[in-house]
């Protein structure tokens, strides 16, 4: 799902990434009158659980692959606005430390997998929740969340695609960025997440909802930390670290995945399936990422993998804990007294 | 007995002068000059540099009082978590290969992530701070069209100075002084270096009071208040002479003759053992690494 460089044309991108701003202005503002202090560095291990999960390729049929998101799950343990800045933050290190999603298509990237994803998500949590109580409502909450949210995500980036032939094409007729019309595109995009990618969103979410529920109860905004005498949350947190060694070291199984998503190919093997290169690409500016594609150098590739997914959950959790040491402390006097 | 107003007038005289309009009191009227309103309001004073001075000096102070280093659970002993850094240093320093570095990037954000957090904001602030430095550095060589070298240089300079600030702040001084003297650095080395923390204390400690008088003390504009610091300054100098002379001779009187009675030097731990075979599997791939090249 993740739209790369010069795919959209520059007015595409340029007009998504404006309506991003008021999108992320108002995330921080909300993030910074809700989010306690000491719930900011959960929040890096949150986005980490979906920069890892966006590792994981799935192939299908036909020989494109695709991934979870884990923005729903982020929306129901922080809430909507901090999924929108968790998710962001993982997707502007995967475009420039490791080209995963372009650069220039940052701001379509995030409106799709920032902003509506975990709104959608977490609106239809909120509706189930409210109907279906227990742990039960929860979970069938989060699974629908989850499932109807990935796919909306991916219709507003195959119609982000669909749209580009319609508007900007060469006196031949030829398209001059992505190639593929809304007729192609959309179904493309949904095959693949209302079967299986989708059912891999509800899995990932709903399984680390379910672990965290068990090992981690104080692991979200709903929860308060202070309720944990200091030897369970050590243990908890111990839980929630072992989880995320164990998905590092899983994430090769994202290489038993041949080929590319739709979408995602290079600009030779594009040229190949339509027949020509469209203009707007070829020769266009590309960002050169630090490890493209989650490879590094002469590294075999499956610890290359591990090495980006270490990098990239710890530069999560740096970035994280440093927002929280500037966030100023919040303390709640009337709490605290009673 | 007459006594004087500040402005010099004498008013024995005026007790029990005509009472002002609305003047009331126990004690009987009061007197004129001290019923008129004043309207006192001090010129606006400038000493905005004060106020940083104090703050620069008390941040040193609590940086080297408070946040003494910290040891993790796992931590090597002083002795080889020094080793290890260096050699750490030393191995990003020499590589060509970019690929060495990025492991080193990895295990250095690794380690970053458990720092605490007051540590995790200093060594992320000067580490980005010296790479910043050296890619505006190599700003010409970036606009030229060589983008690797740049990189690579500052890759090197974001680690290694994290590197550094990581092995320093989590190992107390003491520590560190005991670890030095493990690798048989000369006594005047460690002697200096010791007294050195020490005296940062000790004399920053007078400079803030020092400071802290001179604001107190400045009512109104004082013009004259930055040439003070030319007086702070050279007060600390000579306090620092006294205070040089006054240990000087007090360890001459415990009976010190120049020689330094080394401190009991810290054993290694059953985890250096783990951490030996690390710095061995570091040096496998920095050799093989560089090989490729």
């Amino acid at each position: 799902m993740h739209i790369p460089e010069n795919y959209l044309s520059p007015s595409t991108c340029g007009v998504l990434g404006v309506a991003m701003v008021p999108v992320w202005a108002t995330a921080v503002r909300r993030v910074r009158e809700t989010m306690p202090r000491e719930k900011m560095p959960l929040l890096g291990i949150a986005a980490a659980f979906c920069f890892l999960s966006m590792m994981f390729n799935i192939p299908i049929p036909g020989g494109t692959t695709g991934h979870a998101v884990c923005g729903t799950l982020i929306a129901i343990l922080f809430g909507p606005w901090a999924a929108c800045i968790a998710v962001t933050i993982a997707l502007v290190i995967q475009a420039v430390l490791f080209g995963d999603g372009g650069v220039l298509a940052l701001g379509a990237n995030c409106f799709n997998m920032a902003f509506v994803l975990p709104m959608v998500g977490h609106a239809i949590y909120s509706l189930i929740k409210e109907r279906v109580e227990g742990e039960k409502g929860e979970l069938l909450g989060a699974a629908v969340g989850s499932y109807v949210a990935i796919n909306c995500a991916a219709l507003c980036a195959a119609v982000e695609f669909g749209i580009q032939p319609l508007l900007f094409t060469n006196a031949a007729g030829e398209a001059l960025y992505c190639p593929y019309p809304l007729a192609v595109s959309v179904p493309a995009m949904l095959v693949g997440h209302l079967t299986i990618w989708g059912a891999a969103e509800v899995v990932f979410t709903c399984g680390i909802l379910a672990f965290l529920h068990a090992v981690a109860p104080d692991f979200g905004l709903s929860s308060s930390a202070a309720t944990a005498d200091d030897k369970a949350s050590a243990r908890s947190r111990g839980a929630v670290v072992a989880l995320l060694v164990c998905l590092i070291l899983a994430t090769p199984l994202g290489l038993l995945a041949t080929g590319d998503a739709w979408g995602e190919w290079g600009v030779e093997d594009l040229a190949g399936l339509v027949g020509y290169t469209p203009a707007g690409m070829d020769g266009a500016w590309e960002w050169g990422s630090l490890m493209p594609d989650y490879a590094i150098g002469e590294l075999p590739e499956w610890f290359g993998y591990i090495l980006c997914a270490v990098i990239g959950v710890a530069l999560l959790v740096v970035i994280f804990r440093l927002a929280a040491a500037a966030m100023r402390p919040s303390v709640d006097f009337d709490r605290a007294r009673a | 007995m007459t006594v004087r107003a500040p402005s010099g007038r004498d008013i024995s005289d005026e007790r029990g002068a005509a009472r002002e309009p609305g003047a009331t009191g126990a004690g009987g009227p009061l007197p004129s000059w001290l019923a008129e309103p004043e309207g006192y309001e001090p010129a606006r004073d400038r000493d905005a540099f004060i106020g940083k001075s104090m703050l620069s000096v008390a941040g040193v102070l609590t940086r080297l009082r408070v946040d003494d280093g910290r040891e993790a659970p796992f931590s090597p002993s002083p002795a080889f978590k020094l080793v290890l850094g260096l050699a750490c240093i030393l191995m990003t320093s020499l590589a060509q290969n970019f690929v060495f570095v990025l492991l080193m990037l990895a295990l250095v954000l690794v380690r970053a992530c458990a720092l605490p957090s007051s540590a995790l904001r200093r060594v992320a602030g000067v580490s980005a701070g010296a790479a910043g430095v050296s890619l505006l550095v190599m700003l010409p060589a970036i606009l030229l069209g060589q983008g690797h070298a740049p990189l690579l240089l500052g890759t090197k300079v974001l680690t290694t100075t994290a590197i550094a600030l990581e092995v320093a702040l989590t190992t107390p001084a003491h520590e560190m002084m005991r670890a030095l003297s493990t690798f048989r650095v000369s006594e005047v080395v460690t002697l200096t270096l010791g007294l050195t923390l020490k005296y940062i204390v000790v004399l920053g400690t007078v400079a803030l009071e020092m400071l802290e008088a001179l604001r107190l003390r400045s009512v109104g504009r004082n013009d004259d208040k930055r040439a003070s610091v030319g007086g702070v300054g050279g007060m600390l100098f000579l306090k620092s002479r006294e205070a040089a002379e006054d240990v000087a001779a007090a360890m001459r009187c415990r009976g010190f003759d120049g020689r330094m009675a080394a401190p009991a030097r810290g054993g290694l731990r059953a985890q250096d053992a783990a951490w030996a075979v690390g710095l061995a599997l570091l040096a496998c791939a920095f050799g093989y690494l560089q090989s490729l090249v």
